[in-house]
């Protein structure tokens, strides 16, 4: 699915990622955890193709594809999503209709027509109804005056709806309240198959008891320092960072 | 040119001394005139250009025109431009402009029976008076387009005690075109007006306001995807105590265009409990074009709430970023941005389907 070799990444002349290796397969979830400034969120905006970073060496393939041939929208349309960590706010452009918008590039791209209206309001409904979104919000504007915890539902319900192939959460529990902790964590569980991928990237084991992973990595100084299964996580809770960075 | 006649034909007895003074002695037209005439003479092209400019409207809005006089408005199919005007009842539109033809015309409202009514200004180039006594709302469109005739236009509308109006004004592919408006309100009067302009070389509208006590007015204007110089220029005078004003100008320039807005709010010393608001802001789409905006207010009451504010932003690269990431393209994800930007001026229209057409209208303009 996603193959990420050798990837040295800059911004402004800055060395963030620093040869750093990663393969996930189909089916699988790859938690990464790591501490501020070790190049977590650089890397999840820099495989969804944010301007800005400027690649030194590495290749990244994507489904048989190189990923770096391909425009931000055709890699979400070919099924890389990343839910973001700070969601931004649209004003002016309904929730309901960014959505609708979205699901129609997809199938656009698939050569698929526009999506039936009476269709796409009964999956709207649906989808939203599993995750504590009320049809409310789905006519406001997107992301304005929502709180911390409906905007990451609002990044789950993208996600839903567009079903993506490989999913990259950035810090997707921070903000979260225990509740919404978990109902988020239902709604990316749901939609675990064997045909698509997730890389989760968090700070804190919690959100891995709700969203089980294959194998966990640890990031530190923009490559990954060390691999294990979910007894790192627990591990890594229990010693700190700077403990596990230093026997890898 | 426009200034003269228009400060000296104006009626003022509604003013007060003071603000006849302000008027005639400070002249609010002044300084916009000169930097008008700077910013037109280092957009030359704009001549030439007026005779190449193809607005992809041109042919629909002749054929609603003609359709209009045929009296059959509701069942156009006016596909691809404009789909259909879609308005839920056939005779709901009236031609205004066919009674038109003296050379000082005056226009009732309150005569007719329907409640929105459509008056071609294109050709008529005479000074119109529209009065308004009823309560009861009625919705006036005004279309300006194509029109050969640069003469300045003048509109006067002379809303009674208690009554109400909206004006929704088209000002859509001018070659060039001054008009002005004046709005006279009387005593707990509602008054809006939507100016919506479009595909233009050159045009200015002034809005010329005077509001007698506990009056609301509304104005709100757009302009997007002009070629040239697109002038607004707003005076409203709060001459009596406890009304309301609200004022609202957005714009997308771009093809190198200029847009300028001068809105004043002049509070007289009388006027208190006054609630003035004004906002102007402007969205430039490429490094060739020009959005200059100066908000004003003169107050002199001390017990009024004003306030007033004026932005020129860019395309936010990051939301552009957002929509790419879930699958949008930079094209569409553009035109989104630039219909959330303006769309809010078209809210206060009342009348759904005259909404929904101006919807409709900057869906099929925005480029």
């Amino acid at each position: 699915m996603l193959n990420i070799k050798d990837l040295h990444v800059s911004i402004e002349g800055k060395k963030i990622l620093n040869g750093l290796n990663l393969s996930i397969n189909k089916g699988e979830v790859h938690a990464l955890m790591g501490p501020n400034g070790s190049g977590k969120s650089t890397l999840s905006y820099f495989l969804s193709g944010k301007d800005g970073y400027e690649m030194e060496r590495g290749s990244i393939d994507y489904n048989g594809k190189n990923l770096l041939d391909l425009e931000v929208d055709e890699r979400a349309n070919e099924g890389l999503f990343l839910a973001f960590q700070y969601p931004m706010e649209i004003p002016g452009v309904q929730t309901s209709f960014f959505l609708k918008t979205a699901i129609n590039s997809k199938r656009k791209h698939q050569g698929l027509p526009e999506i039936d209206a009476l269709e796409f309001a009964k999956l709207i409904k649906s989808q939203a109804q599993e995750l504590d979104i009320s049809p409310d919000m789905l006519r406001r504007d997107l992301n304005v005056n929502y709180s911390g915890g409906e905007k990451k539902k609002q990044e789950i319900l993208q996600m839903s709806l567009l079903n993506p192939a490989m999913s990259i959460l950035d810090e997707t529990d921070s903000g979260l309240d225990i509740d919404a902790l978990r109902i988020v964590s239902e709604g990316v569980n749901k939609l675990r198959n064997k045909d698509n991928s997730f890389l989760v990237i968090t700070h804190y084991q919690r959100l891995l008891n709700y969203i089980k992973p294959d194998y966990v990595h640890i990031i530190a100084d923009g490559k990954i320092v060390k691999s294990g299964d979910f007894s790192l996580a627990l591990e890594l809770e229990e010693k700190g960072y700077e403990e596990i960075s230093k026997t890898a | 040119m426009i200034k003269d006649n228009i400060v000296n034909d104006t009626s003022m007895e509604n003013l007060s001394i003071h603000a006849k003074e302000i008027l005639l002695e400070k002249n609010p037209f002044k300084n916009f005139k000169i930097e008008n005439y700077r910013y037109a003479q280092l957009h030359k092209n704009i001549e030439s250009q007026s005779n190449t400019v193809k607005s992809p409207l041109h042919e629909d809005l002749t054929k609603l025109t003609t359709n209009i006089s045929n009296n059959t408005f509701a069942n156009i199919d006016l596909k691809p431009t404009i789909d259909n005007w879609g308005f839920s009842n056939s005779d709901s539109f009236f031609r205004v402009s066919s009674l038109v033809h003296r050379t000082s015309i005056s226009i009732n409202l309150d005569n007719f029976k329907e409640t929105s009514l459509f008056l071609n200004i294109s050709n008529i180039s005479k000074n119109i008076t529209i009065q308004k006594k009823d309560p009861q709302l009625k919705t006036l469109v005004l279309l300006n387009y194509n029109c050969d005739d640069e003469t300045p236009k003048s509109l006067i509308f002379d809303v009674a005690e208690n009554a109400n109006l909206e004006v929704v004004h088209y000002d859509v592919s001018n070659k060039k075109s001054f008009l002005y408006f004046e709005v006279k309100q009387s005593n707990y009067s509602n008054f809006n007006f939507v100016s919506f302009q479009s595909n233009n070389t050159h045009i200015r509208n002034e809005f010329f306001s005077s509001l007698a006590e506990k009056c609301n007015f509304e104005l709100s204007g757009l302009n997007f995807n002009n070629f040239g110089v697109n002038d607004n220029y707003s005076f409203i005078q709060h001459v009596k105590p406890s009304s309301s004003s609200r004022e609202v100008f957005k714009s997308i320039v771009n093809n190198g265009a200029i847009t300028n807005f001068q809105g004043k709010i002049y509070v007289d010393s009388i006027a208190q409990k006054t609630d003035g608001y004004q906002m102007s802001r402007s969205l430039l789409l490429d490094n060739i074009s020009k959005a200059n905006n100066k908000p004003e207010l003169e107050i002199y009451a001390d017990d009024v709430k004003c306030s007033h504010g004026s932005t020129v932003s860019k395309i936010d690269q990051e939301q552009i970023f957002y929509f790419n990431s879930r699958g949008i393209s930079k094209e569409v994800a553009n035109l989104l941005l630039q219909k959330a930007f303006i769309i809010e001026t078209l809210d206060t229209i009342q009348t759904k389907d005259i909404k929904d057409f101006s919807i409709k209208l900057l869906d099929n303009l925005l480029t």
